[in-house]
Formats: C-alpha cells, structure tokens, sequence
C-alpha cells in the first residue's frame, strides 16, 4: 500500500508537469486549430535565456521573469512572422510550418550557440525534494501541479470575465462571424500566442530544475508529451488538456511501477498502446468537446 | 569523362585552391570526416574534432605527418541521422579519401559501415566505445575511447574490490552504450558478485521517480547502482535518487563526464565513474590541456576533446609507419600500432582486433572534482567478449 501510495504520488507529479505542457498548446489550438510543434523550441529558449542571465550575474528572481517575457514575445514574433502568412489555410500546412519553424529554431541554438548541453544555474528550492514519509516528492512537481491548477483556474476567469476572453472564446466558435462584430483577429490570436509562450517558460524553468540543463534538442520530448497528452484529453479544451497530462503521468508511472521485468523494455509501446485504447473508446478525447472555449 | 571523376576532380581542385597551397596531391593525406555536426550526435563529435584539429594544425605547421604528409581534411554533417551517414560515406568514398574519421554514435557507424568495409578504407570512430563496431568493420573499422566492456570490468573490479557484492543496473535498451551495466554484469559475477536486480529506462525520460521508488522499497538495499545513463537522463535520475534518501553508492560510465555532472552538487558527492583519461599534475593529459587552453581560449569542458587529439596522434602513427598515405598501407599499420602517446593515455592496437589497448582510469567526484581512484587496464581474464545481442544474452 505504502508503495502504491508512493507511486501515486510519482503519477499526480508527473502529471501535473504534462498538464502545464499540454496547456500551453491547447491555448492555441482551441484559437486557431494549430498544433503548434515551435512550442518545444520556445522552451529551449527559456533555457537559454536563463543561461545568459546567470552568465551576466542576473539572480533568479529576475533571470525568471526576464525568460518568460522573452518567450512571450517570442511567440507573438513566430506568429507575426511564421504563423500569419498561412492563417486560414489547411490544417496539414499549419502543421508544417509549425515544425519547420521547430526545426529552424533547433538549428539556430546549434550554430549560433553551442551543440553541448549548458549548465542552468537555478535556485537549490526548485532542484529540493520534499519528504512525505513514505516517499519524497520533488519541490518543481510540486510547483508543476500547484500552477497547472492555478494556471486554468486563472485563465477560465480571463476567458470568462474580460472583453478580451469574450473575443477569444468567440474566436474560438466562430472566427469569421466573431471578425464581423468588430473584434480584431490579431489582437486575440497574438493574446493566444502570448498565453502558449508564457505557459512554455514556466514550463520550461520546472522541467530544466529536472534536468540542470538546457540543449538544442531540450524541446522534443516535452512538445510530443504535451501533443499526446492534448490528444488523450480531447483536442482544444484546456480542461482537457490538463486531465490528458495527468491521465498520461499516471499511465506512465503505473506501467514503469507494476509492468513485468520482462514487459519493461516495451514500456514506452504498451503506454501508447493504452492511449491508443483510450482514444478508440473516446475518439473525441477525456473530455469530448473541442470547442471548450466557445461554451 | 564520367560525371562522377568530374565531380571528384571539381571537389579536390576546389578543396585545393580553398587551402591556396600547391602541395602534391599525391602526397596529401586526404581524411574524410562523416560525422554530426548538427543533431543529437553533435555534442560528442564536436569537442573531439576541436581537438583533432589542435594537432592537425601542430603538424601541418611542421610540413605535415613525418614532415611530408600534409593533411586536409573533408568534413560532411551527417545529421545525426543513420541512413544520411551512409549517404555522406559513400560522398566521401567517391572522393577518394585515404581515411575516414567516422561518428561517435555506434548504431550511425553501422549504417555505412559496409560502404568502408567494401572500399577497403581504415576508419576510426571519434568517441565510440562500442566494442561490437570493429565486429561489423571487419578490420577496417577502429574504435577510440575505452570500450563498454572494458568499461564494464573495470567497473566491476573496482566494485568487488570496495567489498560491494549485491548491485543494481539501470540502463537502456534504446541504444548499445547505455547497455555498458550488462557488461559490468558479466564481470562481477565473475569475480563472485551478484545482481540483485535492474530498472530500465528510455533515453530523454523525463522522470525517474517510478524507479526510484522501486530502488528505495528494496529489502535488503543492494550495496551499489550501476549505470552508463548520460545527459540529460543522469542528472535527473542521481537528483531524484539522492532526493529520495537512497545513499546507495552508485558507479557510472565515461559518458556522465560532462560540466552539468559537476554542477549538480552534493547529489553526485562520492559518484564514481570510468574514464579514458585523467589529467594527472605533469602528465601528458595536463599538458595538452594547457595547449587547449591556449587555442580555444577556455579550458576542456570534458575528456572528449582529448580523444581528438588521440585520434590524430594515432592517425600520425600509422601514417608515419606506413610511410605512405595509401589506405591499404595505413589500414595494416594501423592495426599493429604499439604505445601510441596520445593526450590521454599510450594507446596499442596491436592484437586488439580494432579495439585499442589503453588504461581505463577509475575516478570518483569529491567536492565537485575529479579525484583519481584507480588507473590501469583491467584484468583481461574478466573482460567479457564483445557482445552483438546484448538482450538474448540476459
């Protein structure tokens, strides 16, 4: 019992860190129907800007805000420069020029910054872990799950009580019809985009406490874990996306705790498999309607 | 005249008059380098061409190789990617180099391994420490750094000699190096030890506490964990380890070897790992540490870098005994160098079938420093035989 306690505790951790993922690309997939891949790379960025604030002697408590305000208009940038152009055409081009833009950014960090890992100096609270008994459980997860939460609290109340998320829940249901009210477009799509950006650094800090480092290929797996996790909860709805995370952080944790020694080398299969199940019983994902914002 | 000799003939008079020297082609040694320079392959391949090039430049400052084997050489990026290293192989093959440098990661080698083996060019891998490539090279390929399953004896030597007898493993059947714990196996159950017991992970896993926790509800607590986890996997899994309270001592490859290691503080306090080469006060290591420094402006970040400098040291030695820069002639002497001083350690690979004979050093982190434990080759009756399917043998 004790163990499976412990290991529950692993999952909620997890998940709580693949429910902040799966946010920042809901935000913008519930606007504009794009699954935005740069969103990994947009981490990196964070990680990089942290290693230049420490590097010019910038303490954390500025080298933070500083990363999550450059990313943020980092993403307005991408969506300004990469984004626009392609605006209302199919889905399977947004898609690529999503990775493209991904792809680009990667080779950037590589040329123009170093191919090695670089050392990110972060304050020792985020890197601590918290003893619960039983198990111990990491300060940065604890983080994770506590502003997932507060995150989709927060941005329900901004959806809900300000002109600027009446726009954006109205884009989201009809974005044609919301134009000809007079709403801008590129004001709420370049708001999404500052929302995906401002989720992405805070991401970015909690993972990077993880793994003490940042290198150009940081963004990968957390962007892919975020695409599965979005999946699982049902493309477009941010509630979605943050059971999706959670669900997937369990399926993770439970498998690697309690799969057969003999199974465990196909750990990363069976748990798509799982996913796979979920979606062929729910196509439509955990919470079915991909029109959350517009409700 | 084929479009191919065309090609080649515009690549070399290109390359040529880029250079502005008139040299003899003839006489040139042309190196082909198929290795990462983007991708998740670069970070190993960088550092060591860093070095490469440090004594490259020594020599062709003296007249080249022996004073008149000038050396240039030809770089194309594999992208990290296997079916793109074999494209870059065959380029370079129909460019007429004389030898190849070929990629760190293993699985990348084996791709275009038969385009070398069927050209009959020597190749040596930058950083690779997969006892199984020169298997598949059939006397044309050549490892650099310390192989696995030496790693893996030296490991379980070290092990067995700090009265440790129960271990636990944690690797990866994602790729051959993060399989090195299954080679300690074998080693330390022959010296008398026991396995009590492994997780296995994915490369680029985010989180180990599910392992963790397995780890810290075993009764009685094994007496060491091994692993050849790397970046970004290791400081992740030592961090939540120590985290949980497990004070198990661990013993870990040369691929932990990198700044983040040392930046992670007390969670890697006591960490041993295996090396090829530790950079004693007046040693040949140190010294070409300071020739480093004076080059790039910064001191070495890792042992990486050193193995390039191995590598051309190596180079210069079968070029100099072959006397020729002809593949054949410098395949032959190659295979037969004997104590080789490279930066790192002296290097043979005589009777090594492509694997080179060197010292493995033993070092073990102490306030986020290197302090050398042990450095000799070890036992070679303990040495397991190089493996080509790690996993049946379990």
């Amino acid at each position: 019992m004790a163990y499976f306690l412990a290991q529950s505790g692993n999952a909620l951790s997890l998940g709580g860190i693949y429910a902040l993922l799966a946010l920042g690309l809901a935000v913008v997939y519930s606007i504009l129907g794009l699954i935005n891949f740069a969103h990994g790379a947009l981490m990196t960025l964070a990680g990089y800007v942290l290693v230049f604030a420490a590097v010019l002697g910038l303490p954390f408590y500025l080298s933070a805000p500083l990363a999550i305000l450059v990313v943020m208009a980092s993403a307005v940038l991408l969506e300004r420069i990469a984004f626009r152009p392609v605006r209302g055409a199919s889905g399977a081009t947004m898609l690529l020029t999503s990775f493209a833009v991904a792809v680009l950014l990667q080779l950037a960090f590589q040329l123009f910054i170093s191919t090695r890992p670089q050392v990110v100096p972060l304050p020792d609270f985020l890197t601590a872990t918290v003893d619960l008994g039983s198990f111990a459980i990491g300060v940065n997860r604890v983080i994770s799950v506590v502003v997932a939460v507060v995150v989709l609290i927060a941005l329900n109340l901004f959806l809900k009580r300000t002109v600027l998320g009446l726009a954006m829940r109205a884009a989201a249901d009809d974005f044609n019809v919301t134009r000809l009210m007079g709403i801008r477009a590129n004001r709420v799509i370049a708001t999404a985009f500052a929302l995906s950006g401002l989720l992405a650094a805070v991401a970015a800090v909690l993972w990077i406490a993880q793994r003490s480092s940042v290198d150009p290929m940081m963004g990968l797996v957390p962007v892919l874990k975020a695409f599965i996790a979005t999946t699982l909860g049902g493309l477009g709805s941010l509630l979605g996306a943050v059971l999706g995370g959670l669900l997937l952080g369990a399926i993770e944790i439970y498998l690697a705790a309690y799969l057969p020694d003999a199974a465990l080398p196909f750990h990363g299969a069976i748990t798509l498999g799982v996913v796979i199940l979920v979606l062929v019983v729910r196509p439509q994902g955990l919470v079915g309607a991909s029109r959350e914002l517009g409700k | 005249m084929t479009r191919l000799a065309f090609s080649a003939m515009l690549a070399a008079g290109v390359s040529l008059a880029a250079l502005g020297q008139t040299a003899f082609a003839d006489d040139t040694l042309l190196i082909g380098a198929a290795i990462s320079k983007t991708g998740w392959d670069a970070p190993y391949d960088s550092p060591v061409m860093d070095g490469l090039m440090l004594a490259i430049d020594e020599m062709n400052a003296n007249g080249g190789i022996a004073g008149k084997f000038p050396v240039e050489i030809e770089t194309r990026d594999n992208r990290s990617d296997n079916a793109q290293n074999a494209i870059v192989t065959q380029e370079l093959v129909d460019e007429g180099v004389n030898m190849m440098i070929v990629t760190c990661d293993s699985s990348m080698v084996h791709a275009g391994a038969q385009i070398i083996v069927g050209a009959q060019i020597p190749a040596i891998s930058t950083c690779s420490s997969s006892p199984t490539l020169p298997l598949s090279g059939d006397g044309y390929i050549f490892a650099n750094a310390v192989t696995d399953n030496v790693q893996g004896a030296a490991q379980a030597e070290y092990a067995f000699g700090q009265g440790y007898r129960k271990a636990y493993l944690l690797r990866s059947p994602d790729i051959e190096y993060s399989q090195m714990p299954l080679y300690f196996a074998d080693a330390f159950k022959k010296l008398g030890g026991e396995v009590v017991g492994e997780s296995l992970y994915s490369l680029g896993q985010p989180d180990f506490s599910a392992e963790v926790t397995k780890i810290k509800e075993l009764q009685p607590q094994p007496d060491v964990i091994v692993t050849s986890a790397f970046e970004p996997d290791f400081p992740a899994f030592i961090r939540q380890l120590r985290g949980a309270g497990v004070t198990v001592p661990l013993v870990a490859g040369d691929g932990i070897d990198s700044p983040t290691t040392f930046a992670l503080g007390d969670a890697v306090e006591g960490v041993v790992f295996t090396s090829s080469g530790f950079a004693e006060p007046g040693s040949p290591m140190a010294a070409y540490q300071e020739k480093y420094e004076a080059k790039y402006g910064k001191p070495p970040e890792s042992i990486m870098d050193a193995l390039g400098y191995d590598l051309a040291k190596i180079i210069e030695a079968a070029v100099t005994q072959a006397d020729s820069v002809e593949p054949a002639k410098i395949r032959d002497a190659l295979a037969n160098l004997e104590n080789v001083q490279g930066a790192t350690a002296e290097i043979s690979y005589k009777g090594g079938n492509g694997t080179p004979t060197r010292p493995v050093a033993v070092i073990r982190i102490e306030d986020g420093k290197r302090v050398l434990v042990s450095r000799k080759a070890p036992d070679p009756a303990i040495v397991p035989a190089p493996n080509l399917d790690l996993n049946a043998a379990q």
